[in-house]
């Protein structure tokens, strides 16, 4: 153990335990008691779902933008054509997430309609195609606020749009989940279906930023100093 | 499935409340939910109970038996109920687990 120059509160029992918390504890226990899975499967299980990345949903825009056919079936229905890309919503041994078995529904941008997606109620997203949401994707803020003053909050994100864009707000549920397929950026013609995927990144899939030919997200930012 | 409530859950769930199925935009997702997901995809991957199954269920219980329930907690509260159902533990066994988990967790 190593000494601390800060202080730290003392780690309390808690509480504020919530009985849905005791139950699904419960619930857990009960049934790794009664030999229905191990603590490993869960572990296991939890660790997985938690590194899924949104490398799904870039492939499947990368693949839409260069093939047509799996463009309109993606469009038609989102959960079936996931499939083509090795994401089976229904499958947990596969690459999807069962637990969010739901209807998903590709969004097209074009250049009059822009979309992005949140979840008002909680937190709901599409994880089988872009892995656990962004921090600020939970936030009230963000939730409360794209709903009502979607241009002002997509400005805040670097996103601006003229009144000859339509902004379309698409909040998911229980039983809905939304992905945005972006627009195609210019100087990406010739392009493989990899270089394409990797510039699809998480926030253009939901709708606050546009793909750059210039930007993957898989290196930190770079450009010159400001001078100020 | 059996449409009527089990005591242990109504306990559990406490007063119904409007406030319960309304959107609650200042909420933020707690850690138990995640585990919950996890418990879930385990029991249909471990062939217990199937996910789709269980989603069926939380719309039709969630919308009646379980109305009351906030829409985050749907999956514990009918996950239970199914498992019940199935035999695979019994309310007292759930009640007397709970009890034991406040007793562990409210430990100083």
């Amino acid at each position: 153990m190593t000494e601390h120059d800060h202080p730290h509160d003392p780690i309390q029992a808690s509480e504020e335990l919530s009985e849905f918390e005791v139950l699904e504890r419960a619930v857990r226990e009960l049934a790794i008691e009664k030999g229905l899975f191990s603590e490993e499967d869960h572990r296991r299980f939890s660790e997985w779902a938690e590194s899924i990345g949104p490398s799904g949903g870039s492939r499947m825009v990368a693949k839409a933008w260069t093939d047509p056919e799996f463009k309109a079936r993606l469009l038609a229905d989102g959960t079936e054509a996931s499939k083509e890309v090795g994401i089976d919503w229904l499958d947990p041994t596969g690459v999807g997430t069962p637990s969010d078995y739901t209807f998903f529904y590709v969004l097209e941008n074009t250049p009059t309609v822009h979309n992005v997606i949140v979840c008002t109620l909680c937190s709901c997203y599409p994880r089988p195609v872009l892995g656990m949401s962004p921090d600020w994707y939970r936030t009230p803020n963000y939730r409360r606020r794209l709903v009502r003053w979607p241009r002002e909050v997509l400005a805040e994100f670097g996103l601006h749009f003229g009144p000859d864009v339509e902004v379309r707000v698409h909040d998911s549920n229980q039983k809905s989940r939304f992905m945005v397929m972006p627009m195609r950026p210019d100087g990406t013609d010739g392009w493989t279906e990899e270089q394409l995927a990797a510039i699809v990144t998480r926030d253009t899939m939901i709708g606050v930023a546009v793909p750059q030919a210039d930007w993957t997200a898989s290196e930190p930012p770079t450009g010159p100093k400001v001078d100020a | 499935m059996t449409g009527e409530p089990y005591a242990v859950l109504l306990d559990a769930v406490g007063p119904a409340s409007a406030a319960a199925v309304v959107p609650q935009p200042d909420r933020r997702p707690e850690p138990w939910e995640s585990s919950m997901q996890a418990t879930c995809e385990c029991l249909s991957w471990r062939g217990t109970l199937d996910n789709l199954e269980r989603r069926h269920a939380e719309d039709e219980l969630g919308e009646t038996t379980y109305r009351s329930v906030p829409a985050h907690a749907k999956s514990a509260v009918v996950t239970a109920h199914q498992l019940m159902d199935r035999g695979a533990f019994t309310p007292d066994e759930l009640r007397a687990r709970m009890d034991a988990i406040r007793a562990r967790l409210r430990r100083a």
